[in-house]
């Protein structure tokens, strides 16, 4: 076993890229729940942000479009969500659970034809770099650029909600729909803005699978995927830097156990496959112990649907 | 500049009830009005159209004769009309300075410096950086204050602002609205509470059934002819006869009651003994927060203290749950009708349901009886004239009067030896509060007794046989209400000691 230095590396490289899905989605379903909306559809828009960014990169042979294009369909899908909760005011729990079984469905349909098709290499940045670093090398460099966005989005999120005005205005929207609809804040037009960024965000973390992570459509690929980040969110207790934390966690653990069913372990197959669940919860539960920064992060709103008084 | 508030023929329908029936005031700064009225009255109504909250159907308001078009709450700020809602409007999670600049244009430095400025104005301090949930009731309201200040309002209207208030605090506010008051600011004061209205106000204008029923200066008005308008029939003075009598039996008796707690917001209690004659009402008076709730609860049986000894008719009953003291005939009225007493989310029936006997037989093989309880809940309403018959209807949208009057009757309608209740009357207006007193009475002369824990000090002199106070969890000796002052009660209720 050659656990020399730049196998770590290598190691860790690829942990941070299996993370990355991960991160994208619950950043983007932070920010949604963040305004109070609970949508349970992440698990969907990814699958479908999965199939549209690989069947239009198969069409246009463009990775921009196909990339720009899985963020659009999430927003449709998210938009389909949106107008549902916000202006026919369904149940939130209901729709999102509707929206992923709708979508997984509609993935598979829309996929038949770009089963089996290879896919095709997405360009990767300072790929000499990678090469000439020892430890560090595989770490930073040669990554595509969705990995260095996808790193960046919790800081950025952070960023926005605790020192930009609109940042403030999604919390308190999330914290009193009712009183922020007093003070004149549009309360429905925030919360479709933050579900389809939530749904852009789902687009690019079901992208970034079926075209730079597994390059390939497979049907059902994104595997459970959205509905960690959704727990994700919950465990990090609505905090962005505690979402990149266990997203890490979760995948550090998955590539981990997978190389120790590989070396032979004598540990049952069912207990390392079931470790990155444990282990993500039971981090995530100890380092948001605070009952007092749980409350104040936590949107008070969550999933209760508002209507204005007429 | 004078500001002028008009507001002309305005009227507001709602499914089976007018909420705003044709209503016309007019309002000139440099005075301070009151809208006087029940709850239900209509005034809630009438400022949050004026806050453009909702829109009427009907009317129009003008400021100083220019036609305001009020379609939502940017309108009325906008317009320099600001409003502190009852339900405080702010974002809990969020600290005191983003709850302030979330809708300023300015930005944050300079937003600091104007609130430190009117921080110093009105002598105001509050730390802007902490969250909202972590300040007390009256802060919360300056903060919302602040922030119509902020916008220098024209005219400022405060809904109901001390139902949550303490008297200092009560009195605090008094001196900024009069300071406000004095710069120019028209100020208009929703309230049901009519000392309020005397000492504050200059005007006060009666609203009634969604109608505008009387305008007129306060210096012509008393507690009595205000009520009387408010409530639109002669209010009966309610006194009761005192009735002490030495050899009547004791009922239930309370020996060595202690109570400790590790929880900082709980008061602990120090070795209480007391009993309870039949037929009579013993009060239990003290300011809030003095160990009310922890006494009501271990009486109730919700919380079980060891080496407590509680007799009722000649049983120990120290150890028995709410339940089970219940099927001994004893019932209780929580101070919290939302949440203590009744659940907001269900029918009424379903309600009058969760307080059932054995012998009432609500239930059979694990069966729902829906007829016997609806039977039994119509019974209550007509009974103790809850104002409707309705039995599907869901507790919530019942008045906080007829709330209490059904709570009352639930408990009332088995026929208890003993009631204990805590602030029956807490935020209800003149004539709920003058039934629930009957009823209370009543109880006393059929040769029943109460327990009556309340802040309410007019209220305990009116009902009560025997008097004690309660402070910092220790009781002080108990006495006979024809002794008893309201000066000796304030002195026994702040910690000091009479004779």
């Amino acid at each position: 076993m050659s656990l020399d230095i730049s196998f770590i590396g290598i190691l860790i490289g690829s942990i941070m890229a299996s993370s990355v899905p991960l991160i994208l989605a619950a950043s983007g379903e932070l920010i949604t729940e963040r305004s109070g909306v609970l949508n349970l559809g992440v698990e969907g828009m990814m699958i479908i942000g999965a199939i549209s960014g690989f069947a239009l990169m198969v069409i246009t042979d463009n990775l921009f479009i196909a990339i720009v294009g899985s963020m659009l369909s999430g927003v449709i899908i998210s938009l389909i969500f949106g107008f549902l909760t916000q202006s026919l005011l369904t149940n939130h729990v209901a729709t999102g659970l509707a929206l992923t079984i709708f979508s997984i469905g509609l993935s598979a349909m829309l996929g038949k034809n770009f089963v089996g098709i290879p896919g095709k290499e997405f360009p990767i940045l300072f790929s000499s770099l990678r090469e000439s670093i020892p430890f560090f090398g595989p770490i930073l460099f040669g990554h595509s650029i969705v990995l260095y966005f996808a790193f960046a989005l919790p800081f950025l999120t952070n960023y926005f909600l605790k020192k930009t005005k609109l940042g403030l205005v999604v919390r308190a929207v999330g914290d009193s729909p009712v009183s922020a609809s007093n003070q004149g804040i549009n309360v429905i037009l925030v919360r479709y803005c933050c579900i389809l960024y939530g749904g852009a965000m789902c687009g690019l973390a079901g992208a970034y699978l079926s075209l730079i992570y597994t390059p390939q459509w497979i049907e059902n690929m994104t595997a459970g995927r959205g509905w960690i980040a959704l727990a994700l969110v919950v465990f990090a207790t609505w905090s962005p830097i505690k979402v990149l934390i266990g997203a890490l966690i979760f995948g550090g653990i998955t590539i981990l156990q997978l190389h120790m069913q590989a070396i032979g372990f004598r540990i049952p197959v069912q207990f390392l496959s079931a470790l990155p669940y444990l282990m993500t919860i039971i981090v995530l539960v100890v380092i948001s112990r605070d009952s007092r920064k749980i409350k104040l992060n936590t949107p008070t709103s969550l999933g209760r649907i508002f209507y204005k008084e007429k | 500049m004078a500001t002028d508030l008009r507001i002309s023929n305005i009227s507001k329908i709602y499914p089976g009830c007018i909420a705003n029936d044709n209503v016309s005031l007019q309002f000139k700064s440099g005075k301070i009005y009151a809208l006087l009225g029940e709850n239900g009255a209509g005034k809630s109504t009438l400022v949050k159209i004026l806050s453009g909250v909702i829109s009427p159907d009907n009317g129009e308001v003008f400021l100083n004769e220019k036609n305001l078009k009020l379609s939502s709450p940017l309108d009325a700020k906008k317009n320099k009309i600001g409003m502190v809602f009852q339900h405080f409007n702010l974002f809990e999670t969020l600290s005191v300075f983003e709850n302030l600049s979330i809708d300023a244009t300015e930005d944050n430095k300079s937003l600091r410096v104007r609130i430190n400025e009117i921080f110093k104005k009105y002598n105001f301090s509050i730390d802007l950086d902490v969250p909202v949930l972590n300040l007390s009731a009256g802060q919360k309201q300056k903060v919302e204050i602040i922030r119509c200040l902020l916008r220098s309002p024209k005219v400022l209207i405060m809904d109901e602002p001390t139902s949550v208030l303490t008297e200092q605090e009560t009195e605090e506010l008094f001196i900024s609205l009069k300071k406000f008051c004095d710069e120019g600011i028209l100020i208009i004061y929703i309230t049901h509470k009519l000392k309020e209205v005397l000492s504050l106000c200059d005007e006060v204008a009666v609203m009634r059934k969604g109608k505008v029923v009387s305008v007129s200066q306060t210096q012509n008005e008393k507690v009595e002819t205000l009520a009387n308008k408010m409530v639109g029939q002669k209010l009966a003075k309610i006194k009761k006869k005192i009735n002490i009598s030495k050899n009547k039996d004791e009922i239930f008796k309370v020996k060595h009651l202690n109570f400790y707690s590790d929880d900082p917001f709980e008061t602990n209690l120090v070795n209480l003994n007391f009993s309870v004659k039949k037929g009579e009402c013993l009060g239990i008076a003290g300011i809030s927060g003095n160990g009310q709730n922890e006494l009501f609860q271990i009486l109730s049986g919700e919380i079980i203290t060891p080496n407590t000894s509680i007799i009722f008719r000649n049983k120990e009953i120290a150890k028995l749950n709410p339940k089970q003291r219940r099927e001994y005939l004893m019932a209780f009225s929580p101070e919290d009708r939302i949440s203590q007493a009744a659940v907001p989310e269900l029918k009424i029936y379903e309600n009058v349901a969760l307080n059932n006997f054995k012998a009432s037989n609500f239930f059979e093989k694990g069966l729902v009886n829906e007829r016997k309880i609806k039977d039994h809940s119509k019974k209550i309403l007509s009974d103790f004239s809850v104002n409707t018959d309705n039995v599907e209807l869901k507790s919530q949208f019942l008045s906080g009067g007829n709330l209490q009057k059904l709570i009352l009757g639930r408990e009332l309608i088995t026929a208890p030896e003993l009631l204990i209740c805590y602030n029956p009357t807490w935020g209800l207006d003149v004539g709920a509060i003058n039934y629930i007193h009957e009823t209370l009475i009543k109880i006393n002369d059929q040769e029943k007794s109460t327990i009556l824990i309340s802040t309410d000090t007019e209220e305990l002199l009116k009902l009560s046989d025997r008097i004690a106070v309660i402070y910092k969890g220790k009781l002080s000796k108990i006495m006979s209400s024809e002794e008893v002052t309201p000066e000796k009660l304030g002195v026994l209720m702040g910690g000091g000691s009479i004779d």
